[in-house]
């Protein structure tokens, strides 16, 4: 892709992106096996997140890498864009898409527990192009309810796309 | 368990981990749902130009998480931790997570975060290479690494080990304890 495509491209994104709802939802059902295998990766010996699944268990507070991926995965397919009259997607060689950065805040946020569905709405941030490298970063905000509509976390990432991949 | 009164601005926590393998990341995919096969798969991190798999960017923010609920126990919670990911972490590092504080207020602690990484290169003795690390083997340290100072050497048991240190993950974290 030459120079000016890709500045093209940049200008078209950070035009369209930002404050741009994701659509639809994604949900994230909790089962207690996942949640004891992801704390077990780190080493995690509390009780309180894998303990037994009858004295009941809450997910260790590094299960949101779980839940966020996972949301993401499923909401960024659905953005839908339309540059020149031809359809694009968001990053156009994946392999030069990269997670720069991720801010999580639970503040008056409820813990997640086995059987809890949680639903996660997405919608993008601000965008902007590093003008020496051409890298565009963008970032998606994400709230993520559980099935009673408590919140359970606030996800800001950042992503990284080399030019040339957008 | 902490008391908001014992803590003190300087304070540094700090977790080491040493134990991260194919397998882990493998085990880290299934449970987290992030399946990209450049954390799982070497031929095809190969052919995405990076000579090998990688960590999951947020498996070694896991460790960060872990590190502020270990110590916050059960005298508060986690508020906020915000990170930005700037190098790659891989199959055979050594993952140090630091968490300086930097102001109490009320009962909220602000921590700087740093996580390192240490990354084992080769071991030499009498100037013949006596153990190649997988970095070694698989050529990770960039002239971009030497240009920036992060090759450094100390003496160890079996001789001299070369190794890279980088902060792979600068931040900022924000818990709360308990009144």
């Amino acid at each position: 892709m030459d120079k000016e495509q890709i500045k093209k491209n940049a200008e078209f994104l950070i035009k369209e992106l930002p404050s741009m709802e994701i659509p639809g939802v994604a949900k994230v059902r909790c089962k207690y096996k996942k949640m004891v295998d992801f704390a077990k990766c780190f080493g995690i010996t509390d009780k309180k997140y894998i303990g037994s699944e009858e004295e009941g268990i809450i997910a260790c507070p590094a299960f949101a890498n779980s839940y966020a991926v996972k949301a993401f995965y499923t909401l960024v397919p659905g953005v839908k864009l339309e540059q020149d009259g031809v359809k694009r997607d968001l990053a156009l060689v994946p392999t030069k898409l990269l997670h720069a950065s991720q801010k999580y805040n639970w503040e008056n946020c409820f813990p997640i527990k086995p059987g809890d569905v949680l639903i996660a709405k997405a919608k993008f941030g601000k965008v902007w192009v590093h003008e020496e490298s051409m890298r565009l970063f963008a970032q998606m905000f994400l709230t993520v309810k559980n099935q009673n509509d408590e919140l359970v976390c606030q996800i800001t990432a950042g992503a990284a796309i080399a030019a040339g991949g957008y | 368990m902490p008391n908001i009164s014992d803590i003190k601005v300087g304070q540094v926590l700090r977790s080491e981990f040493d134990q991260i393998t194919r397998e882990l990341l493998q085990k880290y995919a299934k449970s987290s749902g992030d399946t990209n096969p450049i954390h799982t798969n070497d031929a095809i991190a190969e052919r995405a130009g990076l000579k090998g798999v990688i960590a999951h960017g947020l498996f070694s923010s896991g460790f960060i998480i872990k590190m502020l609920d270990d110590f916050v126990g059960k005298s508060g919670k986690l508020i906020e931790l915000d990170i930005e990911m700037r190098g790659m972490v891989r199959v055979g590092d050594i993952l140090i997570t630091e968490g300086t504080v930097t102001k109490i207020e009320s009962n909220r602690v602000y921590l700087d975060i740093k996580q390192t990484t240490i990354t084992p290169v080769e071991i030499k003795k009498d100037g013949n290479v006596v153990k190649k690390f997988e970095a070694g083997e698989r050529g990770y340290i960039s002239e971009k690494d030497i240009a920036r100072n992060l090759i450094k050497t100390k003496e160890v048991d079996e001789g001299t080990l070369t190794y890279r240190e980088r902060v792979a993950a600068p931040g900022h974290a924000i818990i709360e304890l308990n009144k």
